[in-house]
């Protein structure tokens, strides 16, 4: 649980000092786009140890995390792999290295997981044709602990279901949030708002800390709310290269160019050195794409505005007392209905 | 090969698009003879007409805007698992002679094969979509798949509908190559070339499958392209009409553009 605090706005640096600790569970909120790649250079830096990642869709985070040392355990659905068949990932070279241990599941049934974590239950059913595939069949670390079988009270049918997940910390960067910790997705939803939910802390980033009126005005966007979140981050650009709605598209040449050095381990090093360990920080990450390639690729990136058409939270009113001063179902003023109170002795003497 | 997977879209069917060619497909399917087919991806993106060629399934900025914004969770269980993804359009890695596929680990087990993208949501969309139709870019056909993925026809004949685990009739009714078109069989489930596509040679396609292929017999002709499908497909994805060698050495010189980075000097 979050620690009651007034103000939970913070840096990068302090949140990952704070909120993820060696040996932990750490899951990347976010689902292939928006990804807080900010956050994930940061656990780099600051070489966390052993943790334990569950991505939904592994790309260049997970690749960063392993190649920096931080990984001891995958638990994905998909991953990234560069330059077909004769390059590979990280994910690959460390697991054949015995470096690492992974467990793969479907899409569904690792969000079943995050689902479950997040609704309380100990265990949620997923769909049973999995049971006919090797996702099913074929186990790693967690052995019988990754899928179980338990019969239907009602049709006696089997039904396979997966373990919660409750991890102990979950990253994620989104549009906008307010100082409280209120924070606001829109897109592609994918599992995003169920990784926050089933974690134990959680760390926002955004593009935009916003006034708590604007995220008051549209709670249908909040994916967590204020009372789950540990950290608040403004960190423009924290989702680069990979895209955000509303704020800027994939910088394909730039990925691109990760594409090719994740060919092989010294070429991914080699991006790792230039572009995490020489920066201190995300700005400096900013300012040194921009020395690099001049401001031109990020302005093409920069999204054109389509808004969300405005919806009416309105009510017919919001104060139980009228235009004339009078409350509305006893057409009393304030000083008649104390009078009245008075009349009918309904007040107690407290002094 | 976009042109014939589209032809497989009907009008008012609900398709559930994997990434790539299948995109384009779903694309041009609406834009020519099935307006009110229903695009989605697993990402929750319901009811989209693709603008330019999403980078992947969870791809928003293809679009402007969309019918209905899901998550992953119950887009698998309030669409997919109830019975509503009328035909689920996804790659392959590996494919055997039933139509079960790999896309995990090729070449050894999970520890020692190489390591391809894994699952996503394919097991489950095969499992529940009315029909399936499988494009086989630069997939392989083997006669033992190293990791079932997603499974198809299981052992073929009626075990897939004999098992239980699966809405009965369901299953890969197409697969597509660059070369070829392949259905199955309505009572083995083997997989059988259909047809062919214009100027591809017979033996070349039989060459790179491991088994005695089955051949209809007559082959049925390819169909032909529209002008319409053409001149969509050039406008909508210049990048998927050209060879893919051609497409790198342009993309090539871009990239080199944009690597080559600031020149000290240069004006502007």
């Amino acid at each position: 649980m979050p620690e009651a605090s007034p103000n939970k706005v913070m840096t990068t640096q302090e949140a990952i000092r704070r909120f993820v600790n060696d040996g932990e569970h750490l899951v990347i909120g976010n689902y292939t786009v928006g990804t807080c790649y900010n956050q994930v250079a940061e656990i780099v830096r600051q070489r966390k140890k052993g943790l334990t990642i569950y991505s939904q869709s592994g790309v260049f985070d997970v690749e960063m995390l392993i190649a920096g040392g931080c990984v001891s355990r995958v638990i994905s659905t998909y991953c990234l792999r560069s330059g077909g068949r004769s390059g590979g990932s990280m994910l690959e070279r460390y697991q054949r290295a015995g470096k690492i241990e992974v467990e793969d599941y479907s899409n569904f049934t690792y969000n079943a997981r995050l689902t479950s974590g997040a609704q309380g239950y100990s265990f949620l059913p997923v769909l049973p044709g999995i049971m006919a595939s090797d996702v099913f069949k074929v186990r790693d670390f967690m052995g019988d602990g990754k899928f179980g079988v338990v019969k239907c009270p009602f049709t006696g049918r089997d039904v396979p279901v997966v373990p919660a997940a409750n991890p102990d910390v979950c990253i994620v960067h989104v549009q906008r949030a307010d100082k409280f910790g209120n924070a606001q997705y829109w897109g592609a939803l994918g599992s995003v708002a169920w990784a926050c939910l089933a974690s134990k802390r959680v760390i926002v980033s955004c593009e935009e800390i916003v006034d708590h009126e604007i995220i008051k005005a549209s709670p249908q966007f909040t994916i967590v709310p204020s009372f789950r979140v540990d950290a608040v981050i403004e960190e423009p650009g924290g989702a680069h290269p990979a895209e955000l709605s509303g704020y800027y598209n994939l910088d394909t040449l730039f990925w691109a160019m990760m594409d090719l050095a994740n060919r092989n381990e010294e070429g991914f090093r080699a991006w790792m050195k230039e572009w995490v360990y020489d920066l201190p920080s995300r700005a400096a990450y900013l300012e040194h794409y921009i020395s690099r390639f001049g401001k031109e690729p990020l302005d093409r990136l920069k999204a054109k505005p389509y808004y969300s058409a405005p919806v009416n939270y309105g009510s017919a009113f919001t104060s139980m007392w009228n235009e004339e001063g009078k409350i509305r179902i006893f057409d009393m003023t304030r000083t008649e209905f104390d009078k009245f109170l008075e009349e009918r002795g309904l007040l107690t003497d407290v002094s | 090969m976009i042109i014939a997977v589209a032809r497989e879209i009907a009008d008012y069917e609900r398709i559930l698009l994997g990434v790539g060619l299948p995109t384009t497909a779903g694309a041009l399917a609406k834009a020519t003879h099935a307006p009110n087919c229903v695009l989605m991806t697993e990402a929750g993106i319901i009811d989209f007409r693709p603008l330019v060629p999403p980078n992947h399934i969870a791809d928003v900025m293809c679009l402007r805007g969309f019918s209905y914004a899901l998550d992953l969770f119950n887009t698998f269980t309030t669409i997919n698992y109830r019975g509503f993804v009328d035909k689920a359009i996804l790659g392959v890695g590996q494919v055997d002679r039933y139509g079960n596929i790999n896309t995990s680990f090729m070449g050894g087990t999970p520890k020692t094969g190489m390591r391809l993208t894994g699952a996503g949501g394919a097991p489950d969309f095969i499992a529940y979509a009315r029909e399936t139709i499988l494009t086989l870019k630069g997939g392989e056909f083997v006669p033992k798949l190293d990791y079932l993925t997603s499974p198809g026809y299981m052992g073929g004949g009626e075990e897939r509908d004999r098992c239980g685990l699966f809405p009965p009739g369901s299953g890969p009714g197409m697969m597509i190559s660059t070369e070829a078109i392949f259905r199955f069989d309505p009572k083995t489930k083997e997989v059988y070339l259909q047809s062919l596509l214009p100027g591809v040679d017979l033996h070349k396609v039989k060459k790179k499958v491991p088994w005695d292929l089955r051949v209809a017999d007559p082959l049925k002709p390819f169909p032909t392209p529209t002008e319409e499908e053409i001149d969509y497909i050039r406008t909508f994805a210049p990048q998927h009409c050209v060879p893919r060698e051609v497409m790198m050495e342009l993309a090539v010189k871009k990239f080199f553009e944009f690597a080559g980075g600031k020149r000290k000097g240069k004006p502007g």
